[in-house]
């Protein structure tokens, strides 16, 4: 996931950005991860939606969120789908955190060995520019011990 | 859906059957892949197997349902089909082959078609069908799962197999004794892929693709068609077979942006199982086997437990080789399931419950067999009670 790996990190899947997801990706190159928050009834959610889920209305912000969290489950992918990771970066990790605020995020642990990893591990968000536009929130485990 | 309502699926209970089935050779065309095979070509040849197998006219069937089949108009030109008054098109995904025959006999049962053929055509292997890095576009699994290489269903249940080890110690044994079943059963049914049994240590020692998950928890990827006709009780006494009606059914759901759940679908599967069993004359010890949608072992274990026949995390200490056998208290998959017998995403599950309680299984025939289970776990999931009709 770091930038130093030369090529193989240019070929990796890279997001789409459109008017809905824009802000989230603006934030995260400035080092903040924010979601959408319903205005009328304060419901955050994840991957982003036109509407609040609950309400059904469309006022709603995006709002800077702990980046705290912990680690539901998480995998080590050994088979090749995508290009773009090199043969030495398999296997790769890939963990589904539960946010501090409900939602829940796919994403990768950095700092820490697999076999120091477990479900429902305390987390918390860096992030790994992949290029200018890019910027992926990724997570570390928890400095503060009493952040939550 | 409030209790009172779930009741009136009392009202479709054994008011139509199943009275035609189809299958193409599920081993024989896995050893010749053919990049020109096309998925209605396969639809075709179980539709035709299908409608002479139940001893129907082309010219009775009124209602057409095609899954993983782009589009229904290619499917019925190909069949010869002009007119029909009753058309559906599901997509490509396992839950759907449960909600084929509940749409199914929902029409048969509202007089909205006479004779139902539920139809599926999968070339997969021979189209190259990977099941993972297809990601695209702007759906939230490409903007937000693919940049950390995150894909694929089995992934996705080797994230939950995971947290079930987590929070109930689990091994992975268990699941080695499901994939071994399914083998031993598949090694019993001419038409499967995979035929050749396996080892524990087979299991243990296959290579991991989302680890904690490795071959031989995987769905095959192979190409076939399926086709099953669904009809009237009444008219199914008049045909070729012992109908088997379609006793007890019910859908119940989890549907989040994760595809997991915190629960290992535990509520949507209890749902389905209390509607099953509040309605049928068969409990869960009057079962002659299970058809337990694997698209991966796990998915097994949380069918199971949700399905109430052990305590949530239980799963891992009910499996015994012995209990799941063909001569056991709950025979599973007895045509070897997605892992031996064929990946026709619950299709092929539904055939051979159908052919299991005709007895016509040969050497892999359960005994006895009066009701048998099909259920699928997954954010749309699905159950029913099929019954054979001994009057």
């Amino acid at each position: 996931m770091s930038t130093d790996t030369t090529n193989s990190t240019e070929q990796k899947p890279l997001p789409p950005v459109n008017r809905l997801t824009k802000p989230f990706w603006d934030g995260c190159r400035e080092g903040v991860l924010q979601i959408q928050f319903c205005n009328i009834c304060d419901l955050p959610w994840f991957p982003p939606a036109e509407a609040c889920p609950r309400c059904l209305q469309d006022d709603w912000e995006w709002r800077p969120i702990s980046g705290h969290g912990t680690v539901w489950s998480w995998i080590r992918m050994w088979q090749k789908y995508f290009p773009g990771w090199a043969a030495d970066e398999y296997p790769y990790t890939v963990a589904l955190i539960k946010l501090e605020e409900g939602p829940y995020m796919y994403s990768t642990l950095v700092d820490i060995d697999d076999r120091d990893v477990s479900c429902d591990l305390s987390v918390e968000v860096e992030f790994r520019t992949v290029n200018e536009e890019i910027t992926l929130p990724v997570f570390r485990p928890s400095r503060g011990t009493t952040e939550r | 859906m409030t209790q009172a309502s779930r009741t009136e699926l009392r009202n479709l209970q054994d008011k139509t059957a199943i009275v035609g089935v189809g299958t193409t050779q599920f081993g024989a065309i896995y050893r010749d892949l053919d990049p020109e095979r096309s998925a209605y070509e396969l639809g075709l040849i179980a539709f035709r197997e299908a409608l002479q197998d139940a001893g129907l006219k082309r010219s009775e069937v009124d209602g057409v349902i095609v899954s993983r089949l782009p589009h229904y108009g290619r499917m019925c030109e190909m069949i010869g089909l002009r007119h029909p008054r009753f058309v559906n098109v599901l997509p490509g995904e396992g839950r759907q082959s449960g909600i084929a025959l509940q749409y199914a006999a929902l029409a048969v049962a509202n007089g909205m078609a006479d004779v139902v053929a539920c139809i599926y055509g999968n070339n997969g292997r021979s189209s190259g069908a990977r099941y993972g890095g297809e990601d695209r576009g702007t759906t939230p699994q490409a903007m937000f799962e693919a940049p950390y290489g995150m894909t694929s269903p089995g992934a996705v249940t080797a994230m939950m197999f995971r947290r079930h080890q987590y929070r109930y110690g689990t091994t992975t044994e268990p699941l080695g004794h499901l994939a071994i079943s399914n083998r031993a059963n598949a090694a019993l049914n001419p038409n499967a892929v995979m035929q050749r049994p396996i080892t524990m240590d087979d299991y243990l020692g296959a290579r991991y693709i989302a680890e904690p998950l490795s071959l031989l928890d995987y769905c095959l990827i192979n190409d076939g068609g399926v086709c099953f006709i669904v009809t009237s009780a009444e008219r199914a006494r008049d045909l070729n077979h012992t109908p088997v009606l379609l006793h007890a059914t019910s859908q119940a759901s989890d549907i989040t942006p994760v595809y997991v759940a915190d629960d290992f679908w535990h509520e949507p599967m209890s749902q389905i199982a209390d509607d099953l069993f509040a309605v049928s004359e068969a409990q869960r010890d009057d079962l002659a086997f299970a058809q337990l949608y694997d698209n991966f072992t796990p998915t097994m274990l949380f069918t199971l437990e949700g399905m109430g026949f052990c305590e949530p995390g239980e799963s891992g200490d009910w499996i015994t080789p012995e209990r799941i056998s063909l001569h056991g208290e709950l025979p599973l998959n007895t045509g070897g399931g997605h892992t031996s017998e064929s990946y026709m995403q619950g299709w092929a599950l539904h055939v051979e419950a159908v052919r299991q309680l005709r007895h016509e299984c040969g050497e892999r025939q359960v005994a006895n067999a009066q009701y048998g289970l099909y259920a699928c776990a997954a954010p749309l999931a699905t159950g029913h009670i099929l019954k054979r009709d001994d009057r």
